[in-house]
């Protein structure tokens, strides 16, 4: 058995000649919250329905808990629980029905129906009618009713598309909790590199059918990273100081500009500076947006 | 696993009017029956002196092969959509079932819907026979069930064929729309070689060959039910 939750191989579906998806190779460990990345369109649904066998690769293996989907998919499913893009629901039935619907068909005890209520804080709306709820509670019985069959594995593709501030924050802490609580690896998609920075440690970005990143947040984080700008007192004294110590950088009105530095350099660079009688009111970090790394990363990528 | 997917289904289906559309149906074409019988009652038992109650069931028959054929469609249809409306076939499938239960599930319910109508159209005719006031002693008890059972089962083919339409296609126009033309066709069917399934709920009562054209129906609809789960099977489903 491989040590990866979910593992493909060369994943690619082609949709009359064109590739929706080329070439994926996920791997995902074992209690991972793993940001599934990249803009609209650009193939992670089309790759979320192949590895929920929704939809059948053109090319390519997937194994999931290290074995063949295709041959142990009753089995697989049993593990797994999905939420795919907007949420499905029968809007004519309760919170309650919706789940037990989904019960009859997964077995389990009927007392969990009110475990996973209560996890997405539901149970006050449980007997309404789904049609009533907002997009946000929609969205949570969704993420209630992939919860239901205690799963191993979590698939959520784009679960805070659509919510408001609030909302979203609410999903959030609810996946960040999913590993930590119930030892649940997640798999979890967006548009949104912001978003998924504050809950997945590992992430890959898929672009026009391509993965073209994967790898640790900090990675990307470090490449999203394109400098510092620092507001001090006697900027052009401190600009002296910053050239001083090596590191690259310029003046820019009443701020500092700095290239890309590491914690580290950073740390030490406010330290030297306070030593020497500066104020510091504020150390910015200027970030390219995903757009950004994504041109950036596709540019790397044609160029070898 | 297929009764799970349809104790499931059975809760789905709960308040969209499926089983109000069942009971409307035969009972409509009991009312319609009465309708006729009591505005031209004298006429009628003059003509059918010599069997009444024959000559009700025929009445009743000849209203029989639109009614199912509009029924199929609109169960079919009905039933299909409570999973297209809001797509949940991603998360129905996405569950640790096959789709081969999933599939045989909807086409059990939808029999057992139907039987529950034709079995209402059995009891419908009997009732309003004695309402009409036909002798009790002479109810022709086998006619009026076979009037129910035997027309359905012949037209199990139809049933397939909308229910595999009706669960593929998003759009509900297309299989609605054939299934409307098949109904309206029916009228004339008995105007149509006998080889020709839309013949058959006519053909399965009246007969010739009526237990022929029975065992015909159940095995065309076997075969395209199997047609259908294959390519259910297969689908990608978006």
């Amino acid at each position: 058995m491989s040590a990866f939750v979910i593992q493909t191989k060369n994943l690619t579906k082609t949709y009359k000649k064109q590739a929706a998806v080329k070439n994926v190779n996920l791997e995902i460990q074992k209690g991972d919250i793993y940001g599934f990345l990249g803009p609209n369109g650009a193939g992670k649904t089309t790759t979320i329905r192949m590895l929920l066998g929704l939809i059948q690769p053109t090319r390519g293996s997937i194994e999931l808990f290290g074995k063949e989907l295709k041959k142990n998919k009753m089995d697989i499913l049993r593990r797994t629980g999905s939420l795919v893009e907007y949420p499905s629901y029968y809007g004519h039935l309760s919170a309650v029905e919706n789940l037990e619907a989904i019960r009859r068909i997964t077995g389990g005890p009927v007392a969990r129906i009110a475990e996973v209520l209560d996890i997405v804080q539901l149970t006050k709306d449980a007997k309404r009618a789904v049609k009533g709820y907002s997009l946000g509670m929609k969205q949570r019985l969704g993420i209630a009713a992939a919860l239901l069959n205690n799963p191993e594995l979590l698939i959520l593709d784009e679960p805070t598309n659509g919510l408001d501030p609030s909302g979203i924050q609410e999903i959030r802490e609810l996946i960040k909790n999913m590993p930590r609580q119930f030892g649940i690896t997640v798999l979890v998609s967006s548009h949104l590199l912001s978003e998924v920075e504050q809950m997945a440690e590992k992430v890959g970005i898929i672009r026009e059918g391509e993965l073209v990143f994967q790898g640790r947040m900090e990675e990307l984080v470090s490449k999203a990273s394109s400098g510092f700008r620092l507001a001090v007192s006697e900027p052009e004294e401190a600009m002296g100081r910053v050239l001083d110590m090596g590191l690259d950088g310029r003046i820019k009105g009443q701020l500092l500009e700095l290239g890309p530095l590491t914690d580290a350099q950073i740390a030490k660079l406010v330290r030297h500076l306070v030593e020497q009688q500066h104020d510091i009111y504020r150390v910015e970090e200027k970030r390219k947006s995903l757009e950004d790394i994504f041109m950036q990363m596709v540019g790397e990528g044609s160029a070898s | 696993m297929m009764l799970r997917a349809l104790s499931s289904d059975w809760l789905k289906i709960r308040g969209k009017g499926i089983w109000f559309l069942a009971a409307l149906g035969p009972l409509g074409l009991v009312a319609m029956q009465g309708l006729n019988f009591g505005l031209r009652y004298d006429y009628l038992m003059k003509q059918y002196a010599a069997d009444p109650w024959g000559g009700l069931l025929q009445n009743i028959l000849s209203f029989v092969p639109i009614a199912l054929f509009l029924g199929c469609t609109l169960i079919c249809s009905l039933m299909a959509n409570v999973e297209h409306q809001l797509s949940s076939w991603k998360q129905l499938l996405a569950l640790p079932i096959s789709r081969t239960a999933v599939y045989s599930a909807k086409f059990t319910l939808a029999v057992i819907i139907l039987l529950v109508s034709c079995l209402l159209l059995s009891a419908g005719t009997a009732g309003l026979g004695l309402v009409l006031q036909l002798e009790r002693s002479e109810m022709p008890i086998a006619d009026v069930l076979r009037i129910g059972v035997a027309p359905f089962i012949a037209s199990l083919p139809l049933l397939a064929l909308q229910l595999w339409l009706s669960l593929t296609t998003k759009n509900q126009g297309l299989p609605v729309a054939i299934g409307l033309t098949v109904s309206v066709l029916s009228v004339f069917s008995y105007k149509l070689h006998d080889a020709i399934p839309l013949k058959w709920p006519l053909l399965a009562y009246t007969g010739p060959g009526a237990l022929q054209v029975i065992a015909g129906g159940a095995i065309l609809g076997a075969c395209i039910v199997g047609l259908g789960l294959i390519h259910f099977n297969r689908r990608d489903v978006d």
